[in-house]
């Protein structure tokens, strides 16, 4: 089974990984050049003794193996990382939900972690760690220039583990310390709302919860407004992703049937396509969906599905871009670690990569005034070593022109945040009779 | 003969002049146990996992190479893997001539940051100045690359024309074409100082630069009318070079004795440095200065001049790189390892690595100005090798003689502190005081 790894790694939020065990068959296929790589393992070989004999201090053979491994994967692409065997046990803590955080959505600036945003009633958010801070160090200990996946698994533990981070803030001169204890994050998957006679639903990430929790919202919605739902609006915003299968049962609910995403291997026989289930929950009611530059991978995959299928309409910031799936491959079952790497790339159902490109919005609104937008905002094509297009490699020709002559719907200078610009304009869409011709432009 | 090698390791490729001395380690390749043996096959699993499974076309050499710098650079900053074509490279470039462009690089941020502009040099011409960054090479972006990727564009041969892009704190990014030289630096600039004999060395990876040297010293002399009543030994910004040459200099100044040495993991490994007997420049005052890019030989010879009681050291506390890198070629044609294999230490026995050399005098360049203190050094450096000696080493920055906050920048106050130093009594009774504590 695949998962997606989440783009911007998140500390409370769960990404729930799924193991494969058929993976390990799959290896012992040799290839032609047999004795090169034979020569190129002793040369390994030949580096790590010579570092054992003659390194001026003493060097752990299973160290040194690991940094070498992460070495390897990392230069493949940012999302491909050996996961050492104290972590895959981790993982699979996690995968039960059950492990210790600070409770904040956190993601990698030029070295330093980054503050999303701190979570309500979390560690993080009692200690008044804030939006926009950068964290430094870890229990005394600099965290800078580690990958973002290394910085997180610092900051988890056991339940009930103090843990001191450094902080810098803007407008304080000296970096604060700042100390909490790691409590086991619970965070609701789905959040559902009556807003202005709308529906609202938000996924705030794509785990083994999610199908259920947002049957369990819809239905709830159809339960309070009366079982006539004029329109619902699917907010994606800020989600980083999670688990492929969830995003096709997501999809489920605002389409019956058909393809939802396409995943394709090194060799194009290995295409799998991904089909919704029959019967939709929200047959009909008209959905917007709300991306933005943070909403990654399963989230691409469903604003995509329904993009493609005509089925919604998107509205908000281009996304994240993240269009490759990862596999988690345990060595000697998890004994050696795993290993968690790029196999595949993923295609909506018109065939698009998003990879590096990301989903386009139907209706470019931002949520923050024009004067205020960080041009900087990371994005995968921005990250050291990320794949390519390969659908715009080939033709060569670039969509950086189209896109600036895209107009974004900006809100007025010192429009609050809070009261949320594009859910507005999207409540507006439905409400005011012009989605049906929207979503008319938008598909053709 | 063994490289103490640039505080930054791809230094060399750009300054140019630099003669590339491998250290070949005639060792027969270890018996590898069982326990290496399982780690060797889980790297070859995952390896092979690799080349069947991930979503690209994989080259095996490539994979190997990576992997190699990932577990090389975990070890320290200085130790990295040579891969074939770029150690055929650099051992090329000991006898051909490059052009370079005079910097002094390192990476920050995933940009290129200059840290020193050889005033001489195409790029000091151009603007370029200690502190600029370097974003792109020729219109292509460093962000994202390593240091070697990098500086790669950086080289070329004398003549041809080469476009930077650079940012300065105070000014946009802009394109500055350049074309490249053969550096050619003078190995010491000297003058007199307000009656006093002045020396700059700017590396000691100069083939004249023991000649030079002496040659320096003795037209000081003669201008000082026969006798020089104290030299300035200038090691600011010097950021090492070959080992033997440090040796050297300091044996100008010291009459046999050890200067360093260097130890591995093993006792018998433990190498001594000594001076030549016979003191050239017997009794002559001496006063070295050094600040944070003082690094690697320019510690070894302050810390010498330092240990021995020779000489006074002013300035900043040095840079910190006390570790030594062998060169180990690789059978096959397979590269060359860059490794880290010996520490060293000065003739007390301290060792440099991570806290350089406090100098006997603390005199800062600038005034304070009360921002941020600390200068980059080896330990601001991730996962430096660390020194076993935990003794306090930081500077007492409310010790330090800062010039006065009008102090124009065409001054420089810590070489007028120097003179002013050795004019007075003081420079005699600070020596005898030290000597007298450090003495048993």
């Amino acid at each position: 089974m695949k998962y997606l790894l989440p783009a911007l790694g998140t500390v409370a939020a769960v990404s729930l990984f799924v193991f494969s065990s058929q993976n390990q068959t799959a290896i012992a296929v040799e290839r032609a050049s047999h004795s090169e790589t034979f020569q190129q393992l002793e040369l390994f070989a030949d580096v790590l003794a010579r570092v054992r004999n003659d390194y001026v201090v003493t060097v752990d053979d299973s160290d040194l193996i690991e940094d070498a491994i992460n070495g390897m994967l990392q230069s493949l692409d940012p999302h491909s990382s050996y996961v050492s065997p104290e972590n895959f046990r981790d993982l699979q803590i996690t995968t039960s939900g059950e492990y210790g955080g600070l409770g904040m959505e956190v993601t990698s600036e030029q070295g330093l972690v980054k503050v999303i945003s701190p979570i309500d009633d979390t560690p993080a958010k009692r200690a008044g760690i804030k939006s926009g801070d950068y964290l430094s160090e870890i229990d005394g200990e600099s965290i800078v220039g580690l990958t973002l996946t290394e910085a997180v698994d610092r900051m988890r533990g056991k339940p009930g583990e103090p843990i001191t981070v450094t902080v810098l803030r803007e407008g304080e001169e000296e970096p604060l310390e700042i100390t909490m204890v790691r409590e086991i994050i619970k965070r609701k998957v789905v959040k559902h709302e009556v807003k202005d006679g709308i529906g609202y639903l938000r996924i705030s990430q794509f785990n083994e919860k999610t199908e259920d929790s947002l049957k369990t919202a819809v239905k709830a919605l159809q339960k309070e407004m009366g079982n006539r739902i004029p329109g619902v609006v699917l907010d994606l915003r800020g989600n980083p992703g999670g688990l492929l299968d969830q995003s096709i049962k997501v999809s489920s609910v605002f389409l019956s049937g058909g393809e939802v995403v396409s995943t394709r291997g090194r060799n194009k026989q290995d295409t799998q396509r991904f089909n919704a289930e029959k019967g939709e929950l929200l047959k009909n009611v008209p959905v917007v969906v709300l991306i933005d530059g943070a909403a990654a991978s399963a989230s691409e995959i469903v604003a995509g599905a329904l993009q493609d299928r005509g089925r919604g309409l998107v509205l908000g910031m281009t996304s994240f871009g993240k269009g490759s799936v990862q596999t988690v491959i345990p060595l000697r079952g998890g004994r050696d670690g795993a290993l968690r790497l790029t196999t595949e790339r993923y295609y909506t159902p018109s065939g698009r990569s998003i990879q590096a490109t990301g989903i386009t919005p139907d209706i470019a609104i931002s949520a923050i005034p024009e004067s205020e937008v960080n041009k900087s905002a990371r994005r995968e094509a921005d990250l050291p070593n990320a794949i390519l297009n390969e659908i715009k490699d080939q033709d060569g020709s670039d969509d950086e022109e189209a896109i600036a002559e895209v107009i974004i719907d900006y809100p007025e200078e010192g429009f609050k945040v809070e009261d949320d610009y594009q859910l507005q304009k999207a409540i507006a869409i439905l409400k005011n009779g012009s989605y049906a011709k929207l979503l008319a432009s938008a598909a053709g | 003969m063994k490289t103490p090698s640039r505080a930054f390791g791809l230094l060399g490729a750009i300054i140019l002049t630099i003669i590339f001395a491998p250290l070949i380690v005639a060792k027969p390749v270890p018996s590898k146990n069982a326990e290496v043996l399982e780690q060797l096959e889980v790297f070859a699993h995952v390896f092979s996992l690799v080349r069947e499974n991930y979503v690209e076309d994989t080259e095996d050499a490539t994979l190997i190479e990576d992997a190699l710098n990932g577990a090389l650079e975990s070890l320290d900053p200085h130790s990295h893997y040579v891969a074939k074509k770029d150690f055929q490279e650099q051992q090329k470039s000991s006898r051909r001539e490059y052009g370079g462009l005079g910097i002094e690089v390192t990476l920050e941020n995933g940009l290129v940051k200059v840290n020193y502009a050889n005033p001489d040099a195409p790029a000091a011409r151009a603007g370029i100045k200690a502190g600029d960054y370097i974003t792109a090479v020729e219109g292509e972006k460093v962000l994202g690359k390593t240091l070697d990727e990098a500086v790669e564009g950086m080289r070329g041969l004398a003549g041809d024309p080469i476009t930077v892009t650079v940012l300065s704190v105070d000014q946009a990014a802009r394109d500055i074409t350049l074309t490249r030289e053969v550096i050619q630096g003078r190995a010491v600039r000297h003058r007199m100082e307000d009656g006093m004999g002045y020396v700059f060395i700017e590396t000691f990876n100069h083939p004249r630069l023991n000649i030079d040297f002496k040659t320096a010293v003795e037209e000081l002399k003669a201008q000082a009318g026969g006798t020089l009543p104290g030299l300035i030994m200038d090691l600011r910004g010097n950021r090492g070079g070959l080992l033997d040459q440090s040796v050297h200099i300091s044996g100008y100044f010291l009459d046999g004795g050890e200067v360093l040495s260097a130890r591995g993991r093993k006792p018998e490994d433990t190498e001594r440095y000594n001076a030549e007997r016979g003191e050239l420049f017997e009794g002559m005052p001496l006063v070295v200065l050094i600040n944070s890019g003082s690094a690697s030989a320019a510690e070894i010879v302050a810390g010498a001049i330092q240990d021995r009681g020779r000489g006074l050291i002013l300035g900043r506390r040095s840079f910190g790189k006390g570790s030594v890198q062998s060169v180990i070629p690789l059978r096959n044609g397979g590269g060359a390892l860059r490794l880290t294999t010996q520490r060293y230490f000065t003739p007390s026995g301290k060792s440099i690595q991570g806290r350089g050399i406090v100098p006997d005098v603390l005199i800062a360049s600038r005034p304070d100005t009360g921002e941020i203190r600390e200068r980059f050094r080896e330990d601001s450096l991730r996962n430096a090798l660390t020194n076993e000696d935990e003794a306090d080493y930081q500077e007492d920055y409310d010790a330090i003689d800062y010039p006065p906050e009008d102090w124009p920048l065409t001054e420089d106050y810590q070489v007028k502190q120097a003179v002013t130093l050795l004019k007075s009594y003081k420079y005699k009774t600070l020596l005898a005081d030290l000597n007298n504590g450090t003495t048993p």
